[in-house]
Parts: structure tokens; sequence; C-alpha cells
């Protein structure tokens, strides 16, 4: 049990990293779920299913579908000023 | 600032950071064997004073009920920051066009998406709702399946396309459900005040342990919440992905 | 052995803690120093759980277990619940200060901007 709350904190703390360091955000949005999963099995273990659910449903879904729009939002250049200017 | 001085800030602040951090974890009782008087005394005291047999949703909705309250008022605040954000510059209005990077082909869904997400969202949207209402009883509450109801509205983007989505997406429905949800945990409150007793004092019948509609008041505040959650975040994704189309005609896009 | 496993939670959320502000303090794009503040807060969320944590103790709820269990903390998994969720709107907020930010000066690099540039 020990070992697996170790190895799973190990896990976390690598995805952890991999989040900060990924610097395109787009690879970033991956690796953000990915910890995301990892976290919710480490809350899992913690005996906590109740924030492993939670985490679950945010850290996969929610928050990499925010990221994506936003980044394609970004990509898609809508610049206010330009509208404002008539082009 | 330039890029050298942030580093430098950074590790001088670390610096002194890092002493304090290690002083404190060697100084942690061990792990596994935390003192813990206050979740004790709930985990021994919960059970029969409230009736309920979930722990953590005992502690949001009722012995600090007024936090959760709190909680619910910063999520409103952020979902309607962003709202009025993200409106403010584009005008409340739909596009029908989906934005284009480039020359990209936007790629058509094949069917197999379009059966799998219409099953999936259907059960996901079931689940949810299931989580919420075992809020009392088993690991679930309204944070929990409220998230997990609007992770089904992602499914259905998926499987319907954006037109198909907000079709069932009324931005006025969600908008209300997220108020909504919000002000019946208020209300709770002020319904404890007007019949006398403190403000979110649980003062329904409690019903009986293990029974999915047991905890009283609890119950109405956790709908609140799971009406609050999921509304909150399908109107974040309808304001997101409205940013992703294209933009109105005579826009000069 | 046990000794070292025993700091092995504080050290990951402090790893975590760590990682987070170094990745904000470099970061050249706004929409990944955001990703980094999330990897911040989830150091928080190890660390609470960390602490209510209890050896041989199973989860809160005593549904088929008597209540007389011994069950981890419920209130630090209470606080981590309701910010997990919080916590992602304001996310959301954030990322909307960053779209605005784009739409008005182009770029989303903290470098190419400087405070009071019109």
């Amino acid at each position: 049990m020990s070992i697996l709350i170790a190895a799973l904190l190990l896990l976390a703390a690598a995805t952890g990293s991999g989040v900060a360091l990924t610097r395109t955000p787009r690879r970033q949005v991956m690796a953000m779920a990915v910890n995301g999963l990892v976290l919710a099995l480490l809350f899992m273990v913690l005996q906590a299913p109740d924030v492993a659910f939670s985490e679950l449903a945010v850290g996969t879904v929610a928050l990499p579908l925010l990221f994506l729009a936003a980044l394609a939002s970004v990509r898609m250049d809508r610049r206010s000023d330009r509208a404002r200017d008539g082009g | 600032m330039t890029r050298r001085a942030r580093l430098l800030l950074c590790v001088l602040a670390a610096a002194c950071l890092l002493p304090a951090c290690l002083h404190v974890a060697l100084h942690m009782p061990p792990f596994g064997a935390h003192p813990l008087p206050y979740g004790e005394a709930i985990n021994a005291l919960a059970t029969r004073q409230r009736h309920v047999t979930n722990m953590v949703s005992a502690v949001n909705f009722d012995y600090r009920g007024l936090d959760t309250l709190g909680e619910e008022f910063m999520l409103l605040g952020a979902v309607t920051g962003t709202a009025v954000l993200l409106r403010g510059s584009r005008g409340e209005q739909l596009t029908a066009r989906p934005g284009r990077v480039g020359n990209r082909p936007v790629a058509p869904r094949s069917d197999a998406v379009v059966l799998i997400c219409r099953a999936l969202a259907a059960l996901t949207v079931l689940f949810g709702v299931y989580v919420v209402l075992h809020a009392m009883t088993t690991p679930g509450g309204g944070f929990q399946g409220g998230a997990i109801i609007a992770a089904a509205t992602a499914l259905i983007f998926l499987g319907e396309g954006y037109r198909g989505w907000r079709r069932i997406m009324r931005t006025g429905l969600l908008d209300a459900a997220e108020g909504g949800g919000a002000a019946l945990y208020a209300l709770c409150g002020f319904a404890a005040m007007a019949a006398g007793w403190p403000f979110l004092h649980n003062f329904l019948p409690l019903g009986t342990p293990r029974d999915v509609f047991s905890g009283g008041l609890m119950q109405i505040e956790n709908a609140g919440v799971g009406f609050a959650v999921a509304g909150g975040f399908a109107v974040l994704f309808v304001e997101f992905l409205e940013e992703t189309r294209a933009e109105r005609d005579g826009d000069g896009a | 052995m046990s000794q070292a496993l025993a700091l092995f939670p504080w050290a990951a959320a402090t790893w975590l803690l760590a990682i987070g502000v170094y990745a904000i303090v470099t970061s050249r794009h706004y929409v990944h120093l955001i990703g980094c503040l999330s990897v911040v807060q989830s150091s928080t969320y190890v660390l609470l759980l960390a602490v209510g944590y209890r050896r041989g103790a199973g989860p809160p709820i005593f549904y088929t277990h008597p209540p007389g269990t011994p069950a981890v903390d419920p209130v630090v998994q209470a606080l981590v619940l309701t910010d997990i969720v919080i916590g992602a709107t304001v996310t959301a907020l954030l990322l909307a200060i960053a779209l605005q930010l784009h739409k008005t000066r182009g770029t989303l690099d903290p470098e190419k901007l400087r405070p009071m540039q019109r």
C-alpha cells in the first residue's frame, strides 16, 4: 500500500514537472490531462474518492477543453482593434 | 524586468524559502499518523448527528456550510467575470461559421464518433445525476456530479458538432441554472433564519442514515451546488467555444 | 528507508510548488503560465490530502463500514474537493483575461509586453 502511494506521488511529481516544463502550450494541454489522471489515481489511493471524482472530471475534461478552446481562439487571431477599425 | 533579473529574483526567493520548507518537512508529524482532531470528531459524530454516511458532504454542506456558500459565490463570480469579459468584446450574438486557421480543412466526423458520443453522453449525464443524488451516502455530491454533467456536454459537442450542440445548450437556461443554483444555496440559509434558526441551520427532518434522501437541508444545498457547477462549467464551455467561431460578417476576418 | 518514505509526500508537494513557480518565472506564453499555475495548485492538493491520510484507514464514508472504523480526515478532503472545482473556474477567468490581452495587444509573450505601453 505504502509502495503504491510512493509510486503515485513520484508519478504525480513527474507529470507535474512535465506540465510545467512543456513550453509549447498545445502539448502542455495533453500533459495536463495526463497529470489530472495521475492525480485522480493518487487521490483514490489516499482514500479520497470524492476528490478523485472531481479531479477526474475537471482535470482531464474541463480544463483541457478550456485550454484548447483558448489556444484555438489565439491561433485564429481575433483582434478587437482590427474589428474596431473596420479591417 | 529582464529575464535574467527575474530568474535571479526567483533564485533568491527560493534560497530563502527552501530552508524553511526543509525545516517544516523535517518537523512534520509522520506521514499516515498526523493528529487530526477535527476530522476525527466529525467521523465519530456526523452519522449520529446528521444521519449521513458521507463525511465529506457533511463537512461541505453542514458543518462548514458557510464556507461552501462562499465557494458558490466565487464560482458565480469567476463564471460571470469570464462571460462578461468574452461577451464584452464579442457581443452576445451567435455565429454560424466555424473559424479557420490558415487553409486547414475541417475534418468531417465519422458516424462511429457520432454514435458513440450519443450513447456515452446520455450515460454520462445519467451518471452525473446519480453522483449528485448520492451525495449523502456514497462518494459524490454537487461539485463532482456537476462537473461530470458538464463533461457530458463536451461529449455532445464532440458528437453533434457546434450547431447541434448550441441547439441544446440554451445560454439563458444555463445562466439560470448557474445563478439559480447559487441562489438556492443562499435561500436555504435564509429559510432557516425565517424558521427561527441560525443561518444555514439544518432544520429539515434528517431521514434515516444510508437512505439516498437523508440529510435534510443538505440535500437542497447539494442540489443547488449541482445546478451551479453544471451550469457554470457549461457556460464556460459555450463562451470559450464561441470564441473559436468565425467573426461576424463585416469584421474583415 | 521508512524515514525517507515518510518525507516523500512533503517532498513531492514542495517539488510541485517549486517546479511550477520556476516555470511561471521563465514562461514565455501566458497560456503556458496559467497551466503552470494549475501545477502549483495541485501541490496544495497533494499536501492537504497527505496531511489527512491515516495509515490503514478507509475513506470517510460509513456506508458499508459502521461509524467508528478508522477513516482518513474528511475536512481536508472537503477543502480540496471544492478547490478543484472553483480553481478550474478561476483558471477559466485567467484564460479569458489572456484572450482579451491577445485581442488588444496581439501577443501573449510577457517579454514583449511592457506594463504601461499603449
